[in-house]
């Protein structure tokens, strides 16, 4: 597999940019004509997947739309049919089969997501809130001057900042963005843990059809994506999901089950995750974090499951276990290599130290990002089947602790471990630590498929 | 014994379905109209009458013309298939149907060629066994426990696990008590009906999520 052309896939597929503030906009087309005319006005500004040789830019943009977007512009009926079918219905209407139910049902979401008006998301990275506010000012007056989109609402999301300084933190405490993973073609320097694993034990680079459209995937078929390949080529899905995080539920549920826990608080907030909260892996370390594994990349997702059947170092449902089990349901990990997404996302809302009187209506939680080449194969399957059901885990009807749609029912087993002082914990009575607020299905395209939009020159035949 | 898998056996017939031109609707119609109001919770026939573990019922049109090159080929007949997963073999398990729910078996199966009816029960045993073909593999859903073990112990094992989360942490004395008293009600509790247990949906599997 030859390197991948950087200049026509969006940088955002490719790599995480790593800036600390970030902004969401959100469009509505009025006029095929004249949103034709604004995507083509924003080509050159789009960031592409080259390397940065002269260091970070002050911002980046990308763009992607909903299916509603391109039937708004006027794409070829038989180009907007061949799209697959779980991105033509969207994500509101994937709600059953998403868990999307109860306190997360789209009837609750936010107004911005209530209406169906949403067709196109602009994605925003900044390296300070002025860079942010300068390149949305900038988008602005394209809007205005082309007049060929009105911004329908917009989303901040941004590091978590303790003492004036970033970190990659989220609302309930944990390091996150361990696990994305490496794919061939890709230009990011890979570690072990982070793509499929081999017979032999080593790591090796996800096939490039799993994020990316217009390559061969884990099975060798390309994924199903529309006409033409020049639309689809280089291109992929995108789930957004506003996840609002139930802090002060969170803390109080950790506080009142770790008073019947052997291990202490800390250890049982670690077996909820899989890691303990500065990132250490639970398999690598259970009985204390050590920040020299969290640092090392040769180490920090280089594990596996093999050694630990019955979960005593890392509880077989915990939230890192279910949704990237590696070699946890056998066949040296065969049964995962195509379920597989690469996250972006950043936090919202305004860090909360621990001891900080908190509700669980304050604004925060977490902008999810997925990335895949499938949404049903890849997102769907990991929501569906190993978030809001447990059978694969070994976990009956169980959800995942952490994003499971759990309404005051189900339950969590933390297996007792090698201290017999430390007995198993059946944690039960689960609220929702974690509600969906709004969200949508995208379509990522190249810059090639962004200029044949923006240009009228889509042709299905 | 390709129809049987430790206790567990999986048994298949396939039945042809009458051929009647002056049928209105036809018969393969028929069954399916009634297939589809069946109910598949505990209040399904087949969940009523005794050890089915699981069961299938497919009407079979045709074999599906693929396209050229492939050489085109068609059935005789259309066909009735049934498949079942169950506690007895043949004779038990179809004695066992004929007993319980002879009206449903005869809305079924009335519409396939030389059904005798399920009332005369020796004619009825020869008829599904000329039907019978040998099931050469099968997926056995159960680990080799009978549909009460089974039951019983899925029952046994949700109560296990409430008792647990409910009393963790309790004084031993206080815990042993409860746990006998447990064990009491557990066992007088009756097996659970089958198709009753499982948890309430709102999506069904297959098709709708693909």
């Amino acid at each position: 597999m030859s390197k991948l052309n950087e200049t026509d896939i969006q940088g955002f597929v490719l790599r995480g940019y790593n800036l600390p503030f970030a902004r969401h906009l959100f469009l509505h087309f009025e006029d095929s004509a004249r949103a034709r005319k604004f995507i083509f006005e924003l080509l050159d500004q789009i960031t592409t997947g080259q390397r940065w040789d002269h260091g970070k830019p002050e911002s980046t943009l990308n763009i992607a739309f909903t299916h509603r977007g391109l039937v708004a512009l006027d794409l070829p009926t038989a180009t907007l049919l061949s799209f697959p079918v779980e991105f033509q219905e969207g994500m509101k209407r994937r709600a059953e089969i998403l868990g999307d139910t109860g306190a997360s049902d789209p009837t609750k979401w936010d107004e911005l997501w209530q209406k169906d008006g949403i067709h196109s998301w602009l994605g925003i990275s900044a390296v300070s809130p002025e860079a942010l506010d300068a390149r949305s000012a900038q988008l602005q007056s394209l809007m205005s001057e082309t007049n060929g989109a009105t911004l329908l609402g917009s989303q901040d999301a941004a590091s978590l900042f303790f003492d004036g300084k970033p970190c990659n933190k989220e609302h309930f405490g944990f390091t996150d963005g361990f696990g994305n993973p490496d794919y061939l073609g890709v230009d990011r320097d890979s570690q072990p843990g982070q793509g499929k694993l081999m017979p032999d034990g080593t790591w090796q680079r996800l096939a490039t059809g799993e994020l990316l459209l217009g390559y061969a995937d884990e099975a060798g078929e390309l994924p199903p994506a529309p006409v033409p390949h020049l639309l689809a080529s280089n291109g992929t899905f995108m789930v957004y999901r506003k996840l609002h995080q139930n802090v002060a539920t969170f803390r109080a549920y950790l506080d009142s089950q770790a008073a019947n826990y052997g291990g202490g608080k800390e250890k049982l907030a670690a077996k909820f995750i899989g890691r303990w909260r500065d990132g250490t892996p639970l398999e690598l370390s259970p009985d204390q974090p050590d920040q020299s594994i969290v640092m090392d990349p040769a180490r920090s997702t280089n594990f596996t499951y093999a050694n630990d059947p019955s979960g005593t170092r890392c509880p077989i449902g915990a939230h890192v276990r279910r949704v990237h089990p590696r070699d946890a349901f056998g066949f040296n990990g065969k049964l995962i290599d195509r379920r597989r997404i690469t996250r972006r996302g950043l936090p919202y809302g305004k860090a909360a130290l621990e001891n900080e009187p908190i509700t669980d209506s304050d604004e925060r939680g977490v902008i999810f990002i997925a990335l895949n080449a499938s949404l049903v194969r890849q997102f769907e399957f990991i929501q569906q089947q190993w978030i809001n059901y447990g059978n694969d885990a070994h976990q009956g009807n169980d959800k995942d602790i952490l994003m499971g749609n759990h309404g005051g029912k189900g339950r969590f087993v933390v297996q007792g471990d090698t201290n017999l002082a430390n007995p198993p914990l059946v944690c039960s009575h689960l609220p929702n630590f974690v509600e969906l607020r709004g969200g949508d299905y995208f379509f990522l395209p190249s810059i090639t498929a962004l200029g044949m939009i923006g240009m009228d020159l889509v042709d299905p035949r | 014994m390709p129809n049987q898998n430790g206790k567990l056996y999986g048994l298949t017939f396939l039945a042809p379905i009458i051929d009647d031109k002056k049928a209105t609707p036809s018969h393969d119609l028929q069954i399916r109209a009634y297939l589809a109001t069946l109910p598949t919770d505990q209040n399904s026939p087949f969940a009523k009458a005794p050890s089915t573990h699981l069961c299938r019922l497919v009407v079979m049109d045709d074999v599906v013309f693929v396209g050229h090159p492939a050489h085109e080929e068609h059935l005789k007949s259309k066909y009735l298939i049934f498949e079942t997963n169950c506690d007895s073999d043949a004779t038990d398990y179809l004695t066992g149907l004929a007993k319980t729910i002879p009206q449903q078996l005869d809305a079924i199966w009335s519409h396939c060629v030389g059904y005798p009816g399920a009332a005369n029960l020796s004619e009825f045993l020869s008829y599904m066994k000329a039907c019978q073909l040998k099931t050469t593999f099968f997926f056995a859903a159960v680990n080799d426990k009978s549909l009460p073990e089974s039951l019983r112990a899925l029952a046994t094992q949700r109560a296990v696990v409430d008792f647990i989360a409910d009393h963790q942490g309790m004084d031993p004395g206080r815990l042993q008590s409860e746990f006998k008293q447990f064990l009491a009600e557990l066992k007088a509790c009756p097996i659970p009906e089958p198709g009753a247990m499982a948890p309430l949906r709102n999506i069904k599997t297959g098709g709708r999520n693909e």
